[in-house]
């Protein structure tokens, strides 16, 4: 499953960095996350990391296959 | 005389920890420092003192950084709590219910002069039974104030036991109990439920959130008086976040310049953690920032590990700098370590992975050699497991005889988890042996035996002659678990037991100290291979001085396995009030500290099984094999699931389903395996000669007699009753005399001698010889209440009792024969008890409270007060001890 995660504000390559997984895309104001989740778990551990790095997660949905 | 199977030495009051003292564990316990720039904040503090002052829960919840630790810290110091606040702060290894209960009831118990009577350490690190939880919440009844636990940091408490735990705790508790529980997210407790009922008081994020006011106290605390417009922005553009504001002013002290920087700050497109984070880590001293980078891989600092790790010397110097200087490295209090900040930590770890990948794994591999050197043998083998370094954790854990301890149990269970990852293929002696401890440890005997093997090779092979550890380590598991085929013969096991108290001579005193679980490993193996091997008198002994050699909270599931395969050895020989004492203290040690089924040795239960099914009865035997076949080692090791087997088998036999009692034999070996000791092969032979008796079938019967090993008198008084049962008198009664003068007769086989003496003289005509010998047989099974040899008997038994001239044995003789379990033989004196009032009077014997006897049969609490009432009415008492002695003198107990 692919998911997109909005997060406020854009993010230096540091940040990204903590993001392996995902490839990041900046936008208006935002940053758009994206990639494939492995499962629930992955998901929960993405938030969780979002949180430990300081970064609001705006809005998140998953993607289309 | 104390009830039955309570107040051992060794398990009466003495529960520290084998941590306490130790100064980081400590710091877990202690409440956090304050920063020098701390803003009290009284519209929070009083809110909380409100929340802690009426409610059972308060609700600390809001990101990384937005000040819950700060706020709750500062509120514990402020003398505001209505009484003493036990604080732990959580960790990611504390999401075992075991651990977690085992720090709150030491946080507890350090908050509190005297902690409520009944409060155990949990068991097992991987769960605690609802006994732990129901003596928990029953002891916050009888708190004389009211008591604040604050669990800072519960979101790192993966899963959801611990939370269904707190739960359980919430509606059980008494209303002194106020717990604080604060974290990033919402714990999974009904806090809708706990809203709707007006018990909850939340703080949350917006509530942290730090108001434009607050913003300018805590820029004064940094010396910075900046205009309200500058204080404005800042709180906007941060949205209160307190540790953003503390980066805030951490960045204009140094540029000197606020409102330069609020501009730029607030105009940047960029997060603002990601801003402020990367702003206030270029600006350090290029060396403190390799120092922070380097030390990104640790949990803690200490100074002199992150000199190994940099390389340099001024490591003291720059971690007291940046911790009086910045919000984001804390000292742990009381120690020499610190701590820097989640936010930072994760930023820090990032960049040192993007900047230098292949510098992780040798930085994990020098702070694993540096942790060893400290004696943080933990720490150390979870960094060479990081740094992919296992030879050298497996050889830690060998050397510091960590992974003899493995087989123990409860607290090495951190260091079995490190090594599940643990690659089969690393060579060598000591990964052999971590694995095969590890396999033990999950019940894998052959597993075990694998690798144990593998170990012999690489030790034979090996010069100059390997260290006493490791020899100790081999020899140790060898006894526990022998690789050719489970248990060491008692021969070979006493030599091994005697080589390994050789070995401990040779290893330091102290190391042995820290390991209290070797030496009753050690007498756990040898006598394993007595009652094995069929020597029970032996086997007797050498788990009674197994049980005792247990002091240590280490080895108290050690204790409960030796004290349960005492009482199973006691059981087989007809021993049987002995063999229920110690098979209840047994159970008591396990309910006491809260030990799951998965934990638990069947071997208690099933002691209980055979002395229920010798003395009559049936149900309470069939509840007891099925309590026995929840724990793992019930179907693992072979004794064990040889004596469930049969007795399952002859349950089914008293039923008159021969068919069901030989299929219940079926999961037995056929043929004895190799080396696995004569014993379960002699009992599982006179399981199968019983079923071919029942059958009548006198000759299969033999011929399954004559396939065991046969020394002990139990298989000669078995070919005596196929013989007698064939009315071959002459031949059985050679059998019995030859029995009879074996060194090792136990009271079961006596009363099967006398017996089968009187069943001999009945079919030969001789009726004053038969009364004669079942008078005996009748005396001596009556201090055992050993009723099953008489039930199986036969009809001549009843004819022989029920003579109608008065010529048989006193009535007085067998009365208790025939007095039911149920009370029912008793008649006049007392009314008969139900099976579930007996089941409850069984929990009250056991000093159970009436909520836990509720939980153990899934009744409920009213239910259980109501069988109490009519228990009480029936024996005519009005006392739980006393209606205890009266069903021991009737021999309803």
């Amino acid at each position: 499953m692919r998911y997109e995660f909005r997060v406020t504000g854009s993010v230096s390559r540091l940040l990204e960095e903590a993001f392996p997984e995902l490839r990041t895309e900046p936008a208006p104001r935002q940053t758009l996350f994206f990639g494939t989740v492995m499962d629930e778990a992955h998901l929960y551990g993405l938030l969780a990391r979002f949180q430990d790095l300081g970064l609001r997660v705006e809005e998140m949905r998953r993607l289309p296959e | 005389m104390p009830p039955t199977g309570l107040l051992l030495p060794g398990d009466g009051h003495r529960t520290r920890l084998a941590w306490s003292g130790d100064p980081l564990l400590d710091a877990k316990l202690s409440v956090p420092v304050a920063l020098r720039t701390h803003v009290p904040r009284k519209r929070l503090l009083d809110r909380l003192g409100e929340g802690a002052g009426s409610g059972p829960l308060t609700l600390l919840t809001g990101p990384a950084g937005s000040g819950k630790t700060s706020l709750a810290a500062s509120w514990t110091r402020s003398g505001a709590p209505p009484g003493p606040v036990a604080w732990l702060t959580l960790d990611a290894h504390d999401s075992a219910p075991g651990v977690f209960w085992s720090y709150v009831v030491e946080a507890l118990r350090r908050a509190l002069p005297r902690l409520p009577e009944g409060i155990r350490m949990p068991g097992c690190p991987g769960s605690v039974g609802a006994s732990l939880l129901t003596r928990l919440a029953a002891a916050t009844e009888q708190l004389p104030e009211p008591v604040v636990l604050v669990l800072d940091g519960f979101e790192k408490v993966a899963g959801r036991r611990v939370p269904a735990g707190l739960e359980f705790l919430l509606a059980h508790a008494g209303p002194r109990l106020r717990l604080v529980v604060a974290g990033r997210a919402d714990p999974l407790l009904p806090l809708h439920r706990y809203r709707a009922e007006d018990r909850l008081t939340e703080i949350r994020g917006a509530d942290l959130a730090f108001t434009p006011h607050e913003t300018a106290v805590l820029l004064r605390r940094h010396d910075l008086t900046p205009g309200d417009d500058v204080v404005r922005a800042l709180t906007q553009h941060t949205e209160g976040w307190a540790a953003g504001l503390r980066l805030c002013a951490l960045a204009m002290r140094r540029t000197g310049d606020p409102a330069g920087f609020t501009r730029s700050f607030t105009t940047s497109e960029q997060a603002v953690s990601d801003y402020l984070l990367t702003e206030v880590l270029d600006a350090q001293p290029a060396a403190d920032r390799e120092l922070l980078l380097r030390t990104s891989v640790l949990d803690r600092i200490h100074p002199d590990l992150a000199n190994v790790l940099t390389g340099r010397r001024d490591a003291e110097a720059v971690l007291a700098r940046l911790a009086r200087e910045n919000a984001f490295v804390e000292p742990v209090p009381g120690t020499a370590w610190c701590r820097v900040h989640p936010l930072f930590a994760q930023v820090l770890r990032t960049r040192l992975r993007m900047r230098h990948p292949g510098l992780v794994p040798r930085l994990h591999a020098r702070a694993a050699h540096w942790l060893a050197d400290a004696g943080h043998t933990t720490e150390a083998i979870e960094h060479a497991a990081e740094a992919g370094n296992w030879s050298y954790g497996a050889s830690e854990a060998v050397h510091r005889l960590l992974a003899a301890a493995i087989p123990a149990g409860p607290r090495t269970d951190r260091i079995e988890q490190t090594f599940t990852s643990m690659p089969g293929t690393v060579p060598g002696a000591e990964p052999a042996l971590v694995a095969a401890a590890c396999r033990l440890a999950q019940h894998d005997r052959a597993g075990c035996g694998r690798h144990l093997a593998e170990a012999g090779e690489h030790l034979r092979l090996r010069e100059p002659e390997p260290e006493p550890a490791v020899l100790l380590t081999h020899a140790l598991l060898r006894l526990l678990c022998d690789p050719h085929g489970d248990v060491p013969s008692p021969e070979t096991a006493a030599e091994w037991a005697a080589a390994a108290a050789e070995l401990m001579r040779k290893l330091p005193a102290e190391r042995l100290r820290e390991r209290p679980e070797i030496e009753p490993l050690r007498l756990q193996g040898l006598a394993r291979a007595y009652l094995a091997g069929g020597r029970l008198a032996e086997a007797r002994r050498a788990f009674a001085e197994a049980a005792d050699a247990c002091t240590a909270d280490e080895t108290l599931l050690i204790r409960h396995a030796c004290l349960g395969a005492l009482a199973l050895a006691e059981s087989a020989e007809g021993v049987l009030a002995s063999a229920e004492d110690h098979a209840l203290r047994s159970l008591t040690i396990a309910d006491q500290h809260g030990v799951v089924p998965d934990h638990r040795s069947g071997a208690g239960y099933l002691a209980l099984a055979t002395v229920a099914f010798e003395q009559g009865d049936d149900e309470a035997t069939g509840r007891r094999l099925d309590e026995a076949a929840a724990c793992p080692d019930t179907a693992a090791d072979l004794v064990l699931s040889t004596e469930s087997c049969i007795l399952r088998s002859r349950l089914e036999l008293t039923r008159g389903r021969w068919e069901a009692a030989l299929t219940a034999l079926t999961p037995l070996p056929h043929h004895k395996p190799a080396g696995a000791g004569p014993w379960p092969g002699r009992r599982l032979a006179l399981a199968r000669a019983g079923i071919a008796l029942a059958r009548g079938d006198h000759q299969a019967a033999v011929t399954a007699l004559h396939d065991t090993d046969g020394d002990g008198p139990a298989p000669l008084v078995a070919l005596a009753r196929a013989h007698t049962a064939a009315g071959r008198t002459g031949r059985a009664r050679r059998l019995l005399a030859h029995a009879s003068r074996s060194a090792e007769l136990g009271l079961a086989d006596h009363v099967g001698i006398q017996l089968l003496g009187a069943h001999a003289a009945v079919l030969d005509g001789h009726p004053e010889t038969a009364r004669r010998l079942l008078g005996q047989a009748l005396d001596t099974a009556r201090p055992e209440r050993l009723r099953r040899p008489f039930v199986d008997a036969g009809p001549w038994l009843r004819h022989l009792l029920n003579e109608p001239d008065g010529a048989g044995p006193a009535p007085s003789a067998s009365a208790w024969l025939t007095a039911r379990a149920d009370g029912a033989g008793v008649p006049g004196v007392v009314q008969p008890l139900s099976s579930r009032e007996r089941d409850v009077l069984v929990g009250v014997q056991r000093m159970m409270s009436a909520d836990e006897i509720a939980a153990e049969l899934n009744l409920s609490v009213n239910t259980v007060k109501t069988h109490l009432k009519s228990v009480y009415r029936k024996l005519c008492v009005t006392r739980r001890r006393d209606a205890v002695e009266r069903a021991k003198a009737l021999h309803i107990l």
